[in-house]
Order: structure tokens, then C-alpha cells, then sequence
């Protein structure tokens, strides 16, 4: 039983300078289906989408809506014809309640005072359909994000769509709010709805969608039904060909075969106490130790004092109290020359700002703090040969997408500057890591080596410190894994008793039944 | 094929620079043509002064040694993000330093006096230097103001020393008495003069370059001025680095004043910095930092300047056209970089 097709986006096709990010792509929605769109970072999903909230204009190709077509040239016009798009990151007025952010820009009943008890009316009616309980007074920054994104859902809904796009709507909700989100989405489409969902996690759409379309490159590889295609085929599908699927480490199908961690503490946090700062989170009396090689993973939603820990932890940020020791040597604090002294190698998780060069060489910003020691230096002078043969070994091996060397930092993308990123700490071969968001922007290739590289640590027997929004890689990747909520540890889990839903509620500050 | 792709690219890279030039001479010849002038003849002088007469060589020899150094001690600083507009006073200051030692010690033989000179001028410009530097390390106070306003102290401490004990009371301008002649700079050539003043501005020249490009101080201080808060996070002290390259480029900007004075001058005059100082930033500018970059431009803006000399003395036309011409460059140069954005 085929509903009949909503929206058809043909042969459509969109370049930025002289990456083709979408080739004559094509796209169906039925009514009343939900709809995965699936594949790695990079492949044309959002652009794909943006292009259908008119965000962005398509190079060619053509937009059917009830099989009439229809030309949309901004956000403006997409609500008008009931398309609606949630973005990864929320546009909402922090200092504005719920309310005020769901009616903002939407036309009023009677503009001519401050009484809104129509629009609170129709709101009310759309939380209890769909199951989106919000407190309407409440302001958007005392809010999580879990919230957050709710107000995010009423706005689009309280304007009326056919069609609900959500792009990766799941990356900073615990797994009890994911679970709640697929709720709701089921009644959106029991009423009527269609929804487009963005994401690149498989078992998410596999548990959500009713049809799956994949895409790769800026191509369509495939859509398919759920229930006509097995996990296998849509993996292959996201990945290609290229891909090495018997030596993924995220594809393995048999249970990760981790060697167990030597009982020995190379990194020891304990007492971290930090200053309470503007726009930072204190961190409230942390400790934890990392072992020979153990990969320690922090969970826990954005934002919950995952930064500070790591600056604290690179010796970046001052503590109030507390101590990092190395293998039970006291490290002085603060202390910004760790990677220098080849002690640590640190993958931040501002990369922007934090850890890349934009006006300075791919060869510069590969030895960034490695810069001297041997083989890049011997302390006064930088042997640039060396460098330089280096440089193009890394750039291979990690598939950094630029030409040399000496290609100036700004001209790489998000993606590549992660590689970059990457490429630089796995090679300091420092007893200790600290990755904030290691994967964060790459595609699922270069994700696998960031694994294959933390097991490898793991098998020298250096210690690795896993800081990640993504409790799907915590899990597949941890020896242990502490959660973090409001700058505190509330508990460390043990592999083997890892449970995403209690880790989920410890993300959300319930702590664990001792 | 690797050469040809060395080639190709710096052509790409010089081809711009051609493209301004040529506008910028266009666009004055306008003007010099709605003056009623010939512009052909007027370009002409300008840019074969310098190689029509061994005279004309060497005084573009002589503007090259100043105009580099000012512009180094702009770049220098440059390179690690931070702007010093103070060349200038730490040429006047330099000048100043050099010339007092040059009078004090004037009965040194002439091995020990030109190095204490030399030496003079370099910590005194290095001082100029290290003010800002530290004002900026300490209580964090923008470079661009301090650096410009110790250049009006510099100006000042000129006028004393030119007017007060050390005054050459035969001189109708401010000027002091001439330095022993046991610390005046070595001739490389004596007709027509040219001192040796152009080897040590070369050696400069090839000694920052090296610095900055092979030491692992030159790399951290590119990588300070590329993001600084992440070469702080990956252990560079930023805060130093910004400090040093103020002071260094302050010692080389004195240099300039100690080869003033004891190769051109052997006095402090008031008014010697000239324009020195925006010429300085005007090369620096063109050369996009590019510390490379910067001699081959110091020498073709020198040849520019020796040319508008000329120019006025032969075919009436003011110099100020010149400064016009340079200027224009300097515009034309910051388009193409607009353009080439556009078009990649």
C-alpha cells in the first residue's frame, strides 16, 4: 500500500567553487512517511535540503509539490507552501520565553496588544496531540537542549507543514529524549505529516524511518524500505566501494575484542575544582584516572563542562583546586606547554580556534607543537625536508583533500582541517590524548582510521581520553566512561554494564542507584 | 614538471603585482598628461634614473638601505599579527643614540667606534621597541597607539639634542656636531660615495629571512601570528612572541638611524627620518609581509624615488606625483587580491 508521492525534488544539482556538492540528485516523499536521509558527513544532505527550504539555490534540477511545480526562492516561500526545516543548531532568542520564541516572525491575530491567548490556545492543542510538553513561560536558556528542540518542532508546527524536515535532530539529546522524539514524529505522520529526517547514524533510521534514501558524494546511491533492505546493503551503500568493511572497526560485526587495560594510571585527574566564569561551566570536584592503555571515554549533552575539563586537562585553564598528575608526577598548573613537551597530544574541539593556522601552511599546521622536537626540529632549527616528507605521508594516509604541503591552511574545508587536526595528534605518539569530538565533521572513512588509530594507542599501551557527544561512539570505542552533567562526574561505567539508558538519564542529571 | 609548476607559479604569483604597477602608472599618467606634461618623458626619468649613471645607481643604492630596514621593522612584527608604526622614532632614536656615542668616543680607533655605533643605534631603536612591547605585554595597550605616539617623543628628543649641548652652532638648521670621523662607515666605492651601509642591510635582509623561515623561533612566531590563541594552546608563548618581534623590529629600525648617520649624515639632523617611515609601511603593505618579498620592492620603490627626484629637477613635474604613483600601487595591489577572489 503505496501512499501517494508529496514531493518530488528531480535532477537536481548544486556546486560551491569547484566541489560538486550535489549531481543531479533526486528525491521523493510520500505522505505520511518518515523519511531517513542517510549518509556521511559530506555527502549532500543538508545542502540537499537546504536547498529545499530555499536556503540555498540549485544550480539545476526542479521542485514537484502534488505533482504541480513550484519555485522557491527563500525560507519564506517554503513556509508558505508548508515546508518547514529544523536546523542542527537552533536559531532562538536565549533571553526570550518559549512562547515569544515559538510566535516570533509568525503573523498575529491582533498585533495591537500583548494578550496571546488564541496562539497559547492553538499551542497548547498542538503539545498534547504530538506529545511536545514544553513549559510555555520558561526562558529558552534556562532550558536543555532536549527543549530546545521541542520549541524548535511547535514553531514549525504552529505555522502548519506538509512536510518537517529534520536536520540531525538527535546529535545533543540523551537516548531517552531521542526515544521521545520518535514518538512524536510516529503521531506527526499518523496525522497526516511527512517528515524528512537527516542523520548519519544508521540504527537511528533504522528504528525510525519508513523509507531510507542514501546518499554519497553529492549522489543518490539508492532509496529503499526499510523493511525490503537489510543493515549490510545501506552500510555498503554510505561507504562505497573503497571501503575495507572486514578491518572497520565501526562496522565490526562480532563484539569489539578490546585487550583490557593495564591496571596502571597514566593520567590521574583529582579534585578539579574551577572557577564559576561567564559562559563556562565550573567544574565541581572532578577525578578519574586513565590507564595504560585504556580509552576513557566523558559523556554527557553539550555544554555540561566537557571544554573545561579538557583545558584543564591540557593544563590550559586555572583551577581553583585539585591536581593532574602524569604517571604520579604533579604537572604544574596551568601549564600551556604539554604538547610541547610531548607529554600530550590534544585533539580541542573549537578547531577553528583552538588548534588550526588558516594563514599558514598545511606543513605548519601539521607541526604545531611538535615543532621542537625531533624529527621536525632540533630545537633551533626546523628541518623542512623532513617536514615536508611527512607532511605527504599524512596527508596520504589521512586522506587530507589539498594540493601540498604548502597549501595555505584556509583554503582546506571543515572536514579537512578535522583530518588535519587528526593527522597531527595521532602522530605526536604522546603517552597520553585528550580528543574533544574527534570525528566531529568527517566522513565515515576517516572516522573508521580515527578508530583504527585510538585501538592502535590502545595496543602501545597509551592512554586515551574520549570527550564526545556521541554516546554511540563512547560505547563502541571505551574502556570506561564517566558522564559529566553540570560539571560534575556523576558516575563511571564500566564496559560491559554499558546501557545507553542509564548513561541517558546520568546525561540528564539523574544519578545512578549506588 | 615539477619546474614548470614552480614556474607557473610565480608567475601567478608576480603577475598581479605587473597588472597594478602598469594601473598605477596609468592611472597617474592622467594626471601628469592633464598637467600638461609629457608622460612618456616623465616616466621615463623615473624609471632610468637609476641605471642610466653610476651616480644614479648609488643614490638608489643609498634610499634602498633606509626605505629596507623600515620596511623589515614593519613586517617583522607583522608576521606575528602585531602592527609597529613606530620606524620612525626608532630611526630618530637610534640616530640619536649612535650620534652621542659617535662624539663621546670620537678618539676610539675605528674598529672599536663604528661597531659601538652601529651598537648604539641598534638598542637604542631596540628600546623604542621594547616600550610598546612591554606596555602591550603588561597592560595589554594597543601597539598602533604607543608605537605613533613615542614617534612624536622621538621628534622631540631630536629637537633637544640638535638644539642643546651637542648643537652645531655653524648649522642654520637644527643639526649636531659631526661624529669622530674614526666612527664613520668604510667606503665601498668613492666616486661617487657609496658607503658600506648597503652590506649590513643586506645581511639584515638575508638574516630575518633565515630566521623566520628555518628556526624554530621564526616558525612559532608565523604560527602567533596565524592564530594565536591556538599556537598558545599547543605551548607557544604568544605574549613573548609579540614582545620580541617589537623589539627586534625597533633594533632594526635604529639600524637604519645608525647607517644615517654614520654612513650618509655623520650628524643627527632634524627632519632626517624623511618619509622614510610610510614608505616603509607602503612596502611592507605590497609585499603582503612577505619578508622575501620585501627587499625586491624596497629596491623598486627606491628606484622610484630616485627617478621623482630627477623628475623634478629636469621636467618641473612635483615629486609628490611619485608618492602618488606608490600609493596607487599599493591600492592596486589590495584590489587584485579582491579580484582574485572573485574569480577563484
Amino acid at each position: 500500500m503505496n501512499a501517494p508521492i508529496l514531493l518530488h525534488m528531480r535532477g537536481v544539482s548544486k556546486a560551491f567553487g569547484s566541489t560538486q556538492a550535489l549531481d543531479d540528485v533526486s528525491f521523493e516523499l510520500r505522505q505520511r512517511e518518515i523519511h531517513g536521509l542517510l549518509g556521511g558527513n559530506g555527502a549532500g544532505k543538508t545542502t540537499l535540503m537546504n536547498i529545499l527550504f530555499g536556503l540555498y539555490r540549485a544550480d539545476a534540477g526542479e521542485i514537484f509539490l502534488n505533482d504541480q511545480p513550484v519555485h522557491i526562492t527563500g525560507p519564506k516561500d517554503a513556509i508558505t507552501h508548508r515546508i518547514n526545516m529544523v536546523h542542527q543548531h537552533f536559531l532562538q532568542v536565549g533571553s526570550f520565553t518559549v512562547l515569544e520564541n515559538i510566535l516570533i516572525g509568525a503573523p498575529r491575530k491582533n498585533r495591537w496588544n500583548n494578550r496571546y491567548d488564541a496562539e497559547v490556545q492553538k499551542i497548547q492543542s498542538l503539545q498534547e496531540r504530538f506529545g511536545l510538553q514544553v513549559p510555555l513561560d520558561a526562558l529558552i536558556e534556562d532550558l536543555p537542549m532536549g527543549m530546545r528542540q521541542k520549541v524548535e518542532i511547535l514553531k514549525a508546527l504552529y505555522r502548519g507543514v506538509q512536510v518537517l524536515i529534520l536536520d540531525e535532530p538527535t546529535t545533543n539529546l540523551t537516548p531517552q529524549e531521542v526515544d521521545a522524539l520518535f514518538q512524536s514524529l510516529r503521531v506527526m505522520v499518523q496525522e497526516g505529516l511527512s517528515v524528512v529526517f537527516i542523520t548519519h547514524k544508521l540504527r537511528e533510521v533504522m528504528s525510525v524511518c519508513d523509507r531510507i534514501t542514501v546518499l554519497r558524494n553529492g549522489k543518490n546511491v539508492l532509496t529503499l524500505d526499510r523493511q525490503e533492505a537489510s543493515e549490510d546493503a545501506f552500510v555498503r551503500a554510505m561507504v562505497g566501494e573503497g571501503m575495507d568493511l572486514s578491518r572497520s572497526v565501526i562496522f565490526a560485526h562480532a563484539g569489539q575484542d578490546l585487550p583490557a587495560p593495564a591496571p596502571v594510571p597514566l593520567l590521574r585527574v583529582e579534585g578539579i575544582v574551577t572557577a564559576p566564569a561567564e559562559g563556562s561551566v565550573a567544574l565541581k570536584g572532578i577525578s578519574f584516572d586513565v590507564r595504560e592503555g585504556e580509552i576513557f571515554g566523558i559523556a554527557g549533552v553539550a555544554g555540561n563542562g566537557q571544554r573545561e575539563l579538557a583545558e584543564v586537562v591540557m593544563g590550559l585553564l586555572p583551577v581553583q583546586s585539585g591536581q593532574v598528575f602524569l604517571r604520579d608526577q604533579t604537572l604544574p598548573h596551568p601549564d600551556s606547554r604539554r604538547v610541547l613537551k610531548g607529554d600530550f597530544a590534544y585533539i580541542p574541539e573549537d578547531r577553528l580556534h583552538d588548534g588550526f593556522l588558516p594563514r599558514a601552511s598545511v606543513a605548519h599546521n601539521l607541526i604545531l607543537g611538535l615543532h621542537r622536537r625531533p624529527p621536525y626540529s632540533n630545537g633551533r632549527v626546523i628541518d623542512w625536508s623532513t617536514v615536508f616528507s611527512r607532511a605527504r605521508e599524512l596527508i596520504g594516509q589521512y586522506n587530507i583533500k589539498t594540493s601540498g604541503p604548502e597549501d595555505m591552511g584556509g583554503n582546506l574545508s571543515g572536514g579537512n582541517i578535522q583530518r588535519v587536526m587528526v593527522a597531527r595528534a595521532f602522530s605526536a605518539t604522546a603517552p597520553v590524548l585528550v580528543a574533544h569530538n574527534p570525528t566531529r565533521g568527517l566522513d565515515i572513512p576517516s572516522m573508521d582510521l580515527v578508530y583504527q588509530k585510538m585501538l592502535e594507542r590502545k595496543r602501545q599501551g597509551q592512554a586515551t581520553l574520549l570527550i564526545s557527544e556521541d554516546l554511540d561512539e563512547l560505547m563502541l570505542m571505551c574502556d570506561r566512561i564517566g558522564v559529566l552533567y553540570k560539571g560534575e562526574l556523576l558516575g563511571i561505567v564500566e564496559r560491559g554494564q554499558f546501557e545507553k539508558y542509564t548513561i541517558g538519564q546520568m546525561m540528564s542529571g539523574i544519578r545512578p542507584q549506588a | 614538471m615539477k619546474k614548470s609548476n614552480a614556474v607557473f607559479s610565480i608567475a601567478r604569483a608576480v603577475l598581479p603585482y605587473l597588472l597594478a604597477v602598469l594601473a598605477a602608472f596609468a592611472a597617474a599618467g592622467v594626471f601628469i598628461a592633464l598637467m600638461g606634461f609629457d608622460v612618456f618623458k616623465a616616466y621615463g626619468t623615473i624609471l632610468f634614473t637609476s641605471f642610466r649613471t653610476p651616480n644614479g645607481f648609488v643614490q638608489t643604492l643609498l634610499k634602498f638601505v633606509p626605505l629596507v630596514l623600515q620596511a623589515l621593522a614593519f613586517t617583522i612584527p607583522l608576521t606575528a599579527g602585531k602592527f609597529n608604526i613606530g620606524g620612525e622614532g626608532q630611526l630618530l632614536v637610534g640616530a640619536t643614540a649612535a650620534t652621542v656615542v659617535g662624539i663621546v668616543f670620537a678618539n676610539l680607533p675605528p674598529v672599536l667606534l663604528i661597531p659601538l655605533v652601529l651598537l648604539a643605534g641598534v638598542l637604542g631603536g631596540a628600546l623604542w621597541g621594547l616600550i610598546p612591547g612591554w606596555l602591550l605585554y603588561r597592560f595589554g595597550i594597543n601597539e598602533i597607539l604607543t608605537t605613533v605616539l613615542l614617534n612624536f617623543v622621538s621628534f622631540n628628543l631630536v629637537n633637544y639634542v640638535c638644539t642643546g649641548p651637542l648643537r652645531d652652532p655653524g648649522a642654520g638648521h637644527p643639526t649636531t656636531l659631526a661624529i669622530g670621523e674614526n666612527g664613520w662607515l668604510p667606503m665601498l666605492v668613492n666616486n661617487p660615495p657609496l658607503h658600506s651601509g648597503i652590506l649590513l642591510a643586506i645581511l639584515v635582509v638575508a638574516v630575518v629571512y633565515y630566521v623566520i623561515t628555518r628556526t624554530v623561533s621564526g616558525y612559532e612566531l608565523v604560527a602567533t601570528g596565524a592564530n594565536p590563541r591556538a599556537a598558545g594552546v599547543f605551548g607557544i608563548n604568544t605574549r613573548w612572541m609579540f614582545i620580541a618581534s617589537l623589539v627586534i623590529a625597533g633594533g632594526v629600525g635604529g639600524l637604519s638611524g645608525a647607517l644615517e648617520v654614520a654612513g650618509a649624515q655623520h650628524r643627527l639632523i632634524e627632519g632626517m627620518q624623511h618619509n622614510f617611515l610610510v614608505l616603509g609601511l607602503i612596502i611592507g603593505l605590497i609585499a603582503k609581509g612577505n619578508n622575501l618579498a620585501v627587499p625586491f620592492v624596497a629596491f623598486f620603490i627606491s628606484v622610484l624615488e630616485v627617478g621623482a627626484s630627477a623628475m623634478q629637477r629636469t621636467l618641473m613635474i612635483p615629486v609628490e606625483m611619485v608618492f602618488i604613483v606608490e600609493a596607487l600601487i599599493l591600492v592596486f595591489v589590495l584590489l587584485s587580491d579582491l579580484v582574485q577572489k572573485r574569480v577563484s
